[in-house]
């Protein structure tokens, strides 16, 4: 694919610029990764507010968040206007609803895609739910698999089917989909309470902020479920050295036992079955409580 | 300015404390009293904190919990043991015990007087300040005695349920009273191999070390030194009251608590109601 090609509407630059020196991996990798992907990932961007992490000097190299549509965003990139207490100006979010975003996004060296865990039609509701499971050294991916199992568990007895990805890094995401109509603080206390049940029974895990840096710990985060609050996206590429994805598995492959360096932007492939495929038709109410 | 600030709330403190007398009795000198009140002359700066539960800060307290049942134990069914071999106590009555306490009769009994610098401060305990309780002329009378003669007094008081050995003497216009260590409680360093075994040092050695210890000579000037680590905790503290980059805890809000019970009794419900399922089947 020869510089300066049109690959949809997209015109393609520096694409030999390498993103992974210790892969020696270039932009053009990562355009055609999320070419590749693009049927597994569009299905979480669709209908979302995106925020970028855009790495345009490559993986070694800090990176930057963005929020705003940048200056040359073209017309044809759809935008989600929304007013940022916090920025005091209005935000352009852009949504991925196209092959086409997908690559111009690529190709601006966006490498890590993050999402909020509400719809555009009603970002104060959330749709998903997230145990974010953090393990802190010299705690990793294994202490988190344990607590993600344990959690699988707790979140079964209490009726609910729950879905695994790896973050791209040591931590695992557990999701639930939810039907409509919670607010972000009965996701935020009801993984608070239940990250609090499981640190009662399992002395690997820590549910408080404040127990964050405990070594040795798993921290089940509950802060994210917060409106405008983002998880990275399944499918997402991270910025790690070895590229990593953040790959939803089953729950079996889990517990028999995976590497989250086993899933990268060379080894995924799109025909691989999708583990999240029934996400969105799984949608639950939580248990009804003390009422 | 700060510091005459400080001054006056430690003058303002010794006045507060002065009238909180701990004790008072009388400095007995054979047929003499001189009666007294023992306040506190030395104050701990050593910064105290709270243990709070990290959870949701609050404060945690001690519970005596029995190490066979963890029951936690009340006050009035708990009596004190000796240890006499491992794990093998005789349990004393407080009757007993009071029995052999020693009384507080509200004396400080001078045996006899010395020289201050005969006594090593190794025995100094703890040092209160003794002030006249009512009319102060006798009071005066031993404090210039003391002064003049350059002696002190050396002798007994009980305090609280214990007996110790005293030294009163003369300091900064006030007489003071420091309680002394029993000499078994004092480890005697000949005793000690290591040091037994230290030979002499050569004559040369010791006019060099003689001639460095004379170069650093100089006045005792208590005022040089600082308790750095103490101040350093009071800026932290300072910088975390004034609100910046230190995380505050929140205490756990009642709403997740909530949540949390009603979430177990589901939890215990559902796997109830399974258990009789199975049974049932």
């Amino acid at each position: 694919m020869p510089e300066g090609k049109k690959l949809g509407r997209v015109v393609l630059t520096n694409t030999s610029r390498v993103m992974y020196p210790e892969l020696n991996l270039t932009k053009l990798d990562v355009v055609e990764y999320y070419l590749r992907i693009a049927p597994h990932i569009l299905r979480h961007l669709g209908n979302r507010a995106l925020v970028l992490q855009r790495f345009p000097d490559g993986v070694s190299a800090p990176g930057f968040y963005e929020k705003d549509a940048p200056g040359g965003t073209p017309a044809w990139v759809h935008l989600y206007r929304h007013h940022s207490v916090s920025a005091r100006r209005d935000l352009h979010y852009i949504v991925c609803d196209s092959p086409d975003t997908l690559i111009w996004l690529a190709n601006l060296a966006a490498i890590e895609l993050n999402i909020p865990l509400a719809r555009l039609d009603d970002p104060e509701s959330p749709d998903l739910l997230l145990f974010d499971i953090d393990p802190e050294p010299p705690a990793g991916f294994r202490e988190g698999v344990t607590v993600a199992l344990a959690l699988r568990e707790m979140l079964a007895d209490l009726g609910l089917v729950s879905f695994v990805k790896t973050s791209g890094k040591k931590g695992l995401h557990v999701v639930i989909p939810l039907a409509g109509g919670y607010r972000f603080s009965h996701t935020r206390n009801f993984v608070h309470a239940v990250g609090s049940l499981l640190a009662r029974e399992s002395p690997l895990v820590v549910s408080e902020l404040s127990q964050t840096h405990d070594p040795g710990k798993v921290f089940i985060d509950y802060l994210q479920n917060s409106a405008w609050k983002t998880m990275i996206a399944p499918y997402s590429l991270r910025a790690t050295g070895t590229a990593t994805v953040s790959a939803p598995v089953s729950w079996e492959d889990l517990s028999r036992g995976i590497d989250p360096g086993d899933f990268t932007l060379q080894t995924f492939r799109a025909e691989d079955a999708d583990p999240w495929m029934d996400l969105y038709t799984s949608t639950q109410r939580l248990p009804e409580v003390g009422k | 300015m700060k510091q005459d600030a400080a001054m006056k709330q430690d003058a303002a403190g010794a006045e507060r404390s002065s009238r909180r007398a701990f004790w008072t009795g009388a400095i007995s000198i054979g047929l003499v009293n001189i009666p007294v009140r023992l306040t506190v002359l030395v104050k701990d700066h050593t910064i105290q904190f709270h243990l709070l539960h990290k959870e949701d800060g609050q404060p945690v307290r001690y519970e005596r919990v029995c190490t066979r049942d963890n029951e936690v134990v009340p006050w009035e069914e708990i009596v004190r043991g000796y240890e006499v071999r491992e794990g093998e106590f005789i349990v004393l009555e407080k009757e007993e015990i009071d029995a052999v306490r020693p009384e507080s009769d509200r004396r400080i009994r001078i045996d006899r007087f010395i020289t201050v610098l005969s006594v090593d401060p190794v025995y100094y305990d703890r040092t209160y300040l003794l002030l006249p309780d009512g009319p102060a002329d006798a009071y005066a009378l031993l404090r210039e005695t003391f002064r003049t003669m350059g002696r002190a007094g050396i002798g007994r008081i009980t305090l609280r349920t214990k007996e110790y050995p005293v030294l009163v003497r003369e300091y900064q216009d006030s007489l003071i009273l420091t309680t002394l260590h029993y000499p078994d409680e004092v480890i005697d360093p000949g005793q000690i191999e290591v040091l037994s075994a230290i030979r002499i040092p050569g004559k040369k050695e010791l006019a060099l070390a003689e001639k460095i210890v004379s170069d650093l000579s100089g006045e005792f000037e208590i005022g040089d030194y600082h308790d750095t680590y103490r101040e350093r905790i009071e800026a932290l503290i300072q910088s975390k009251m004034a609100g910046t980059t230190y995380h505050v805890e929140k205490p756990k809000a009642a709403e997740v608590r909530d949540l949390m019970s009603a979430l177990e009794e589901t939890l215990a419900q559902l796997k109830a109601e399974r258990a009789s399922a199975k049974g049932s089947e």
